[in-house]
């Protein structure tokens, strides 16, 4: 007997992640153990998509350092391992934050990603939410090392309700994954190869189809962004509110989010869980259809159900919380009493907004010595009044 | 006079043929290995110690025992034969002339995989090979050397050719499975491996074309025969194909005991170089593979003679090594400009990149970049340091090799030349005009003594 349940797969595997065990499912990846855990040891994914079936390991910006690989194992693995596509082993050793090789890679892939990025965030429609943006704050640098003229590729229209960037697209696959996945046909693709690869749909064809609008919601950049939201508001002036309708597709969930300024709904969205994928209903992924997303514009088309619970640290997550705690303390009170003024009247010191000097009068350039020469600095505070003009 | 395996019979007149071919040996390997049990002919192969000619040196054998064998599911051989790296030319060689030594090497194999449909991958630009190997193929059913029931022994097999359309990364074994099930060519991203999910989900084996037509001197003269020819784990025969600054460029078949000096300047092999001019540097197993300067090539750092095969070559790993590769032998002479050479590689692998994960598809771009700039006089010092640290975060972090291999050359041009790209980047003027020329290259290397 003993035998027999030896021989047995064990029913959880214990795999140790930033020196934190977890029991997890055999055939589950490190990177979905590490999500069971949360927080800082999970690795960022910008092309793993949990609900895109063969999605991920393109982005490497999941990277882990594998230091033992199973207890029957324990050698490490040679090279760092994408964790998205790496299953994990009884007795695995992982290492993600706290390996500096694994910050070192990640660190490069952020670099590579972004230099051939616009980094047009100020006019992007996804800035906000954007999953590079997250990434490129946590791993990135403040400037580039990259001294060439960035990537850009011709523009094309595929349809009415799609935008495509393709300088932002960062090709992490998942738009293409989902157009095989769930929709009957799949009508764009990657063309080209290296560097010069671009989503395309061969002859400028439109993107048609009911469930076309999923793509946006799983691009992980602003590459496909909403054409009927385009330039209509920054997503964090929105309010997102979870909503529903009873929606004629038998395929359409008809569970959505709304992302409302007053009584306007500006863009329809499908529910996103915490690591910003799509949510599951009953084993059932989520997806809206297009009639749902961009023609159900108005308030009295959904049964609003109550305000989304977003993260309260992410962009989106700002001046969204009534209950945001404020200080009680005023700055008088802290101040033990007095009044809150500047440290110092600049107007004071600076030579240069001093009244008395009309710079029509200087017959050059004006210099710092026109300023000093003259005897009609004004000093003391008595003597001023705020904005440093001497008082009648 | 080394010994000759697969070009022994490669210029006997008509050997195209399959007439002239049976006539001088040829298919009695496959008589043989069908009268063998599959498992004995797997381990002929493993004793034989043959490792794969493809560039990585995997042991053939070892490749073959992993196959999946699932009951009630084919299994596949697929011959690599999109030889693309540039300077690697064997494959090339071998199949125009001698093309039934490889129709006759897959029969075997497919019998001891148990493959009863198998694949040649061509590259597109080897159109007329194509028609060569399809010559070959139907002489060889029309004898019954393939098509059903082979030789009465009841095993069936065909093989098909399948041509590329001319993308260096389906040479990678995942993405021309990808390719030859007619899907864009991207590396699939392993595990599983070939062995167990291949084309079609089938469990393939995936193998370059010399290792296939170094299976049939194994099968003819047994394993342990083969074994004997060469040095230690680098055994039998191997395939250089020897370009660049040499008198004889060429095809050479050499038996891996020979010193890499004796290969470069004896009249058997490549003749020495060309001109009278002095040897600078070398690649000495196709582009991929670092790049050595003439002392280190000729001499490890610790002083022995570098032999032509796989452990002494890559001796030193890349801090003083290099590696055996494909087999494809470039050498530069001391009018070669290491700069503009890496310039080339690198944009060949910019050009070659599939796109698919993110330190390839633009670190690639950005070497090439920096590297043009270099070249052209228009860098600063620091972009040495920056394609240097460009290098280390695409080494190892791609989905496939790659990604390695466009980093290797890039690493070792840097180790080894470095002073040559800070020539480049002091005197910019200088440098369109003329060239760093031999430089210190070739002065005998300083050997700490061991107390």
């Amino acid at each position: 007997m003993a035998d027999e349940i030896k021989k047995e797969a064990p029913v959880a595997f214990k795999v140790t992640i930033d020196n934190i065990t977890i029991d997890v499912a055999p055939g589950t990846t490190i990177l979905n153990a590490a999500r069971q855990i949360g927080g800082d040891v999970t690795p960022p994914a910008m092309c793993y998509y949990s609900k895109l079936e063969g999605s991920g390991g393109k982005c490497r910006s999941c990277l882990v350092e594998v230091a033992a690989g199973s207890t029957a194992d324990s050698r490490p693995m040679p090279k760092l391992m994408a964790s998205c596509r790496t299953t994990v082993m009884d007795g695995m050793i992982v290492k993600n934050m706290t390996s500096e090789k694994v910050i070192d890679a990640r660190n490069g892939v952020v670099e590579f990603l972004l230099i051939n990025h616009p980094l047009d965030c100020p006019i992007c429609d996804q800035a906000g939410e954007c999953h590079l943006q997250d990434l490129g704050y946590k791993h990135g640098v403040e400037s580039t090392r990259y001294e060439f003229k960035r990537r850009t590729f011709e523009k094309e229209d595929i349809g009415p309700f799609i935008q495509l960037h393709m300088t932002r697209c960062i090709l992490c696959y998942r738009c293409t994954y989902i157009a095989d996945q769930i929709t009957d046909k799949r009508v764009h693709g990657i063309l080209d190869r290296g560097d010069h690869a671009e989503i395309s749909t061969y002859i400028s064809k439109a993107i048609d189809n009911d469930f076309s609008g999923n793509m946006i919601d799983v691009c992980p950049v602003g590459a496909l962004t909403d054409k009927t939201f385009r330039f209509k508001n920054r997503v964090w002036f929105t309010k997102p509110v979870d909503a529903h309708r009873n929606c004629e597709n038998p395929k359409c969930c008809g569970k959505a989010t709304l992302w409302l300024r007053g009584d306007e709904v500006y863009r329809v969205t499908s529910r996103k869980d915490e690591w910003g994928e799509v949510q599951s209903y009953n084993g059932q992924v989520g997806w809206i259809c297009n009639t749902c997303r961009f023609e159900k514009k108005k308030t009295n088309d959904w049964t609003i159900e109550g305000l989304t619970t977003i993260s309260r640290h992410s962009v989106i997550g700002a001046n969204k919380y009534a209950t945001l705690e404020m200080p009680i303390d005023t700055i008088k009170k802290v101040l033990h009493g007095r009044d809150p003024k500047l440290l110092m009247n600049i107007h004071n010191v600076s030579g240069v907004n001093n009244p008395n000097i009309h710079l029509s009068e200087i017959d050059r350039s004006s210099q710092m010595e026109d300023f000093v020469k003259s005897n009609d600095f004004i000093k003391g505070e008595g003597e001023s009044t705020q904005w440093g003009l001497p008082k009648e | 006079m080394g010994v000759k395996l697969l070009l022994e019979k490669a210029h006997v007149v008509g050997i195209r043929t399959y007439e002239v071919y049976r006539r001088e040996g040829g298919y009695r390997s496959v008589e043989k290995a069908l009268k063998m049990a599959t498992t004995y002919v797997v381990e002929e192969v493993k004793k034989s110690g043959l490792r794969g000619r493809g560039g990585a040196g995997f042991p053939t054998g070892l490749k073959w025992n992993f196959i999946a064998k699932t009951e009630g599911v084919p299994r596949h051989l697929v011959v690599n034969a999109d030889e693309s790296e540039p300077g690697t030319f064997k494959d090339r060689y071998l199949m125009e002339f001698i093309p039934h030594i490889l129709i006759e090497g897959m029969i075997v194999s497919s019998y001891a995989l148990g493959s009863n449909v198998s694949y040649i991958y061509i590259r597109g630009e080897y159109a007329w090979i194509v028609d060569i190997l399809e010559q070959a193929i139907a002489e060889a059913k029309l004898n019954g050397f393939l098509g059903k029931n082979i030789l009465g022994t009841g095993f069936d097999c065909e093989i098909y050719v399948h041509r590329g359309a001319g993308a260096y990364i389906c040479g990678e074994e995942t993405a021309l499975i990808e390719s030859l099930e007619g899907k864009r060519g991207n590396p699939r991203i392993k595990p599983p491996f070939p062995a167990v999910k291949g084309v079609w989900g089938r469990p393939t084996v995936v193998n370059n074309v010399e290792t296939i037509a170094a299976i049939v001197s194994i099968i003819n003269n047994g394993g342990d025969e083969y074994a004997k020819i060469g040095i230690g784990k680098s055994t039998g025969t191997k395939l250089m194909s020897a370009c660049g600054n040499i008198n004889k460029p060429g095809v050479y078949e050499i038996d891996m005991t020979i010193s890499v000096e004796e290969f470069i300047y004896s009249d058997e092999y490549c003749g020495g170089m060309a001109n009278g001019k002095k040897l600078k540097a070398c690649i000495p197993g196709g582009s991929s593979v670092p790049i050595l300067p003439a002392n280190l090539l000729l001499t490890t750092a610790k002083g022995e003679k570098r032999l032509m095969n796989y452990e002494s070559l890559s001796d030193g790993g890349f801090t003083t090594g290099s590696m055996m590769g494909s087999g494809g032998f470039i050498i530069l002479n001391e009018d070669q400009c290491v700069v503009k050479h890496t310039y080339t590689l690198a944009r060949f692998y910019r050009h070659e990149s599939c796109g698919q994960c993110s330190p390839c598809r633009e670190g690639t771009g950005w070497m090439e970049k920096i590297l043009l700039n270099i070249e052209n006089g228009k860098a600063k010092l620091s972009d040495i340091d920056l394609l240097w640290d460009i290098q280390r975060k695409i080494e190892g972090n791609t989905i496939c090799p790659l990604g390695d291999a466009a980093a290797w050359p890039v690493a070792a041009a840097i180790r080894h030349f470095r002073d040559e790209f800070e020539w480049h980047v002091k005197n910019p003027e200088a440098c369109l005009t003329s060239n760093y020329g031999l430089a210190h290259y070739a002065d005998p290397i300083h050997i700490p003594v061991l107390t």
